[in-house]
C-alpha cells in the first residue's frame, strides 16, 4: 500500500516538475463538456516548485509582514524624536526615511507574492524564528535609538540572505533564481549601504561621547542638524 | 577561577552606575502652560491614530487579494495600495499635530499595534468597494467622535484641533467616501448584465487605459 502510495506520489511530483501542456489540457478537457463554466485549475501563475517545495514562499510573505511591523515602528521612532523635549529634527527624519522605504516595501512584497501565484497571508510569520517580537520600544536617547535602527536593519538584511539561501542551495527541490533576482536587485544592495552608514553614524557618536562626554550636548545638536542635511 | 571572573563581574555591575559613561543630555523642564490638550481629547485622538492605521492595514489586504493570478484586477489594487498608503498618511497628520501640540513626550511605543486585517477575501469588486464605502463611513464617524470630545472636554473646548479636523479631515472624509460610492453606483450598474467585462473595463478604467 505505502509502495503504491509513494509511487503515485512520485508520479504526481513529476508531473508537477513538467508543467508542460497542463492549462491546455485543462482548456481542451473543460470546453468540451456541456458546462457554462471553466474551472482551469492549472492555469495559474505558478511555476518552479514556488510553494510546493521548501519554505521561500511562506518565507515571503513573514518577510512582507516584517518590513509592515518595522515600518510602523519606525514612524513612532520618527514622532517620538520630533517631540518638543527630544527636538531632534535630524534623528527624525532618518527614522521617517527607513519608516517610508519599509513601507513601500512591504507593498512590493505583497505585490511579488501574488505575481508568484501565491496568496498573501498577514499573519505568516518566519518559519526559521517563529513570533521574535523584539521588544521594539520608541522612547531612546540618540545612541540607543540608532542601535536599534542598526540592529533591525541588520535583521532584514539577514532574513533577505536567508531567503536567498533557501532559494538557491539549501532546499534540495527547490531552486528559484526569479526569488533570488529580486531579492538582489530591490533589496540587498540598500540594505548594504543602509547598515554602513548607520554604523558610520553610531561611530561618529561613540567618539563624541568618549571624549569624557565633555562635548555631548554641542555634539548631539551638530550631528542632529548634519542629520537633516544628509539624510 | 569561575568564581573570581564571576565576583568582579558582579562587582563591576555594582560599582558601574559610579562611573557609568553618560551616553546622553539629561531632560530639562521647561513651562508646560502651553501644553493645553486634555486628557479625553487626546485619548481618542491616540485611538483614531489607531483606527487609520487598522484602516490602512485592511487596504493593504484588499490591494492583495486584487493583485492575485486568479482575481487579476490590477486598477482595484492599485486603488486599494494607494487608499493604505493614504491611510498612513491620515494617522503622519494626526501624529504630527499632537507633537505641534506638546503632546507624545512618552507612551509613544503603544500608539500603534499592528494586527493582520480581519477580512482577505471579496467576491468582485462592488462587494470591495462597499465595504470600502462601509469603512470610511466607520473613520468618518469616529473623527466626529473625536471632534465631539475634543470641543467638549470640561472647560475647555479645543478650537483649533477642533477646526482642524472638521477642515481637513472631515472634508477629504466626504469626498472620499463620494469618489467611492460614485465607484460602486458605477460598476453596480453595469454588473446586472456585463459581470464580467463591466467588471474589467472598469478595471482598465482605473488603470488610466481606456479599452
Amino acid at each position: 500500500m505505502k509502495v503504491i502510495a509513494s509511487v503515485a506520489l512520485c508520479l504526481l511530483a513529476c508531473v508537477g516538475a513538467l508543467a508542460a501542456d497542463q492549462c491546455y489540457q485543462d482548456v481542451s478537457l473543460d470546453c468540451g463538456q456541456a458546462s457554462n463554466t471553466l474551472a482551469l485549475p492549472r492555469c495559474n501563475a505558478i511555476y518552479g516548485e514556488y510553494g510546493r517545495h521548501g519554505n521561500v514562499a511562506k518565507e515571503l510573505q513573514a518577510y512582507a509582514n516584517l518590513h509592515l511591523e518595522r515600518s510602523y515602528e519606525y514612524l513612532l521612532s520618527a514622532a517620538y524624536f520630533n517631540n518638543y523635549q527630544m527636538n531632534r529634527a535630524g534623528f527624525s527624519k532618518l527614522f521617517k526615511k527607513l519608516s517610508d522605504d519599509a513601507w513601500e516595501k512591504t507593498i512590493d512584497l505583497i505585490k511579488h507574492v501574488t505575481m508568484r501565484g501565491d496568496v498573501m497571508n498577514f499573519a505568516q510569520r518566519s518559519i526559521q524564528k517563529p513570533v521574535e517580537k523584539k521588544n521594539y520600544t520608541v522612547e531612546l536617547h540618540e545612541l540607543e535609538s540608532l542601535a536599534k535602527a542598526l540592529d533591525t536593519q541588520k535583521e532584514l538584511a539577514e532574513r533577505a540572505f536567508y531567503i536567498h539561501r533557501e532559494a538557491t542551495r539549501n532546499s534540495e527541490h527547490l531552486h528559484d533564481p526569479e526569488v533570488a533576482q529580486y531579492l538582489e536587485e530591490e533589496f540587498v544592495e540598500d540594505q548594504g549601504k543602509r547598515i554602513r552608514d548607520l554604523a558610520g553614524h553610531t561611530s561618529d557618536l561613540k567618539q563624541f561621547i568618549t571624549n569624557n562626554g565633555q562635548d555631548l550636548s554641542l555634539a548631539l545638536y551638530l550631528f542632529d542638524e548634519y542629520l537633516q542635511k544628509v539624510v | 577561577m569561575k568564581a573570581i571572573l564571576f565576583a568582579v563581574v558582579a562587582l563591576l555591575a555594582v560599582c558601574a552606575p559610579a562611573f557609568a559613561t553618560q551616553c546622553h543630555v539629561n531632560p530639562v523642564n521647561i513651562p508646560k502652560e502651553w501644553v493645553t490638550m486634555h486628557r479625553s481629547c487626546r485619548d481618542s485622538m491616540r485611538h483614531q491614530i489607531q483606527e487609520e492605521v487598522a484602516a490602512s492595514l485592511q487596504y493593504l489586504a484588499m490591494g492583495a487579494h486584487f493583485s492575485k493570478d486568479t482575481v487579476n484586477r490590477p486598477g482595484f489594487a492599485k486603488l486599494f495600495f494607494d487608499a493604505a498608503s493614504e491611510e498612513r498618511e491620515h494617522a503622519m497628520k494626526l501624529i504630527e499635530y499632537l507633537l505641534m501640540r506638546g503632546e507624545l513626550t512618552s507612551d509613544v511605543t503603544s500608539l500603534i499595534t499592528i494586527r493582520p486585517p480581519e477580512r482577505n477575501n471579496w467576491a468582485n469588486g462592488v462587494e470591495a468597494l462597499e465595504h470600502a464605502v462601509k469603512m470610511e463611513s466607520s473613520v468618518t464617524k469616529s473623527i466626529r467622535a473625536v471632534i465631539s470630545a475634543c470641543e467638549s472636554a470640561k472647560d475647555f473646548n479645543d478650537y483649533h484641533l477642533v477646526d482642524y479636523l472638521a477642515g481637513e479631515f472631515l472634508d477629504e472624509q466626504y469626498k472620499g467616501q463620494r469618489d467611492l460610492a460614485g465607484k460602486a453606483s458605477t460598476l453596480k450598474k453595469m454588473l446586472e448584465r456585463h459581470p464580467a467585462l463591466g467588471e474589467f473595463i472598469f478595471d482598465k478604467k482605473l488603470l488610466g487605459i481606456d479599452v
